[in-house]
Formats: structure tokens, C-alpha cells, sequence
């Protein structure tokens, strides 16, 4: 991992003409891992009705009957759908309405 | 048997007298449940947002932050129900009361925590047969857990239907 140069460097008088060439930033495997999109996956459960979960996708994110009922059908089948992505602060977010409607939900990096 | 049906004032709920004291002592039931520590069905209810056992600050920030906002949601969910029941009407048939505004899904709230925690208290698996069980069940009153659990799935299936219509 590094970090930008410790010690200044001083900035050129001569102002360039050309376009500016692309340098390549040194990478921040820290700053890569944080700004990793979040996702929120829903896991199957044995309880839950299944026209229900297809009411709560459909009343949380705004899907369309046909797109809430193939999520449904994915956690279903599969064991588990991710329903939403986004930043962190807005997969909390979901986790916590979808708790609030007695999904089994939870939030990882992608 | 218990039903739903959209009117022209809002959602009309037919029950008979008994339900109407089962969905009573559900409600009472899940008040203690939500308060619960180490209880299997309290895990159920109010899961982790963090799959990742290493991200246990984030959870706990997470949990602190949402959970009293969780817990006084469902409680409120409770109340509003218990206040429709109040006031439902007497019929010859049994009591009826139309919801409006928000309590749909207070109704929805209560039933589906309830299918959770007896669902949960029961061990039902995807493979269950409830049929089965119930007829297998020990005692009366087990059997009769399973007999309410079908009736919750009954009426919640008949709710969604009607608001998703």
C-alpha cells in the first residue's frame, strides 16, 4: 500500500501547454475495500408467504409485480436474492425496513 | 372464518368472537416476545444486518441505532390492532370493523411476527407438513398451536390478496 509522496514537491513555474498526461494514482487497497459497493440480500425462510415477500419488494423498492415476484422466487429457489445495492448508509437502511417487515435480510461488500 | 374485503371506507375485517380473543392474546404474547433476551424466536424478529462475524462493531452500531426504532415500530403495530378490535361491531355473524390509513399493515405486522414466532417455536422447514404434524401433534394444545398457525396463514394470505388487488 503507499500514500501520496511524504515530502512536497515544488510546484513547476512553467505552465504546461499540452493536455496533462494521465498519471496514474497510486492504489489504496484500504480506499478500494471501502468504497466497494454494498448489497443487501434476503434469505430464504420457511415462513414467510410468498405473495407476502412479493408485497414487501414490490411497497420497499417501488419493482414491478413481475421483477418483486422473480426476486421472490430467487430466494425461494436459491436460497437467497440481493434485492438492493447502493452505499453503505442505504443498505443500512434497507436491512432495517426489510426487518421491519420480518425478512430475513442482512448486508455485505459485494 | 375470518376475512378481508375492500369497501368503500376502507378494509373490512369479518371475524368471529374467538378470533378476535386469539388475535388478542397474540398481541399480548408478542409484547413479551419483543422485550425477550436469548429467546430463539427474539433472534428471528430482530436478525443481524452484518453477515460478516468480523464487522461486529458496525452491528453493534447498527443494532443500537435501529433496533429501539425496530422495537417501537412493532409495538405501535400491536396498539393500533388491539384499538381496531375495540372498536369492531357486533354482528350476527360475529364483529366486523373497516381499517383505514396505516392499519393494514399493523394487521399485517401482527400477523406475519406471529406466523415467525409460532413458526419458529414449532420447527417448521420448508419440508414441513403441517397437516401431518398437527394430526401427530402430543396433546390438544400443541395440536391447537398448529391449528392457529394455519389460520394466521389463512388471513395473511387473504390480506396480501386483498391489498395487492
Amino acid at each position: 500500500m503507499s500514500e501520496r509522496a511524504a515530502t512536497p514537491v515544488e510546484a513547476p513555474v512553467e505552465v504546461p501547454v499540452e493536455a496533462p498526461v494521465e498519471v496514474e494514482e497510486p492504489v489504496d487497497e484500504g480506499k478500494l475495500v471501502a468504497d466497494r459497493i454494498w448489497i443487501v440480500i434476503v434469505w430464504n425462510d420457511p415462513v414467510n408467504l410468498m405473495s407476502y415477500v412479493v408485497y414487501v419488494f414490490q411497497k420497499l423498492f417501488g419493482y414491478s409485480k413481475e421483477k418483486a415476484t422473480e426476486l421472490m422466487r430467487q430466494v425461494h429457489f436459491e436460497g437467497k436474492a440481493v434485492v438492493a445495492s447502493g452505499a453503505r448508509e442505504k443498505a443500512e437502511s434497507d436491512v432495517a425496513r426489510l426487518h421491519a417487515h420480518g425478512l430475513w435480510a442482512t448486508m455485505q461488500q459485494d | 372464518m375470518g376475512s378481508f374485503a375492500r369497501t368503500e371506507g376502507g378494509l373490512r375485517v369479518r371475524l368471529s368472537g374467538d378470533e378476535v380473543e386469539v388475535l388478542r392474546r397474540l398481541a399480548s404474547e408478542l409484547r413479551a416476545l419483543y422485550d425477550a433476551e436469548d429467546d430463539p424466536v427474539q433472534t428471528r424478529l430482530f436478525p443481524r444486518a452484518y453477515l460478516d462475524p468480523t464487522q461486529e462493531e458496525s452491528e453493534r452500531e447498527w443494532q443500537s441505532l435501529v433496533h429501539p426504532e425496530l422495537r417501537r415500530d412493532r409495538l405501535a403495530a400491536l396498539d393500533t390492532v388491539v384499538s381496531t378490535l375495540e372498536r369492531a361491531a357486533e354482528r350476527p355473524s360475529g364483529r366486523e370493523v373497516v381499517l383505514t390509513d396505516e392499519e393494514p399493515e399493523a394487521w399485517l405486522s401482527l400477523l406475519n411476527d406471529a406466523r415467525l414466532a409460532l413458526g419458529t417455536r414449532l420447527g417448521v422447514t420448508d419440508d414441513t407438513d403441517l397437516d401431518a404434524q398437527r394430526a401427530a401433534a402430543g396433546d390438544d394444545s400443541e395440536a391447537a398451536v398448529y391449528e392457529v398457525y394455519g389460520w394466521l396463514t389463512w388471513l395473511q394470505g387473504d390480506l396480501v390478496e386483498v391489498l395487492m388487488a
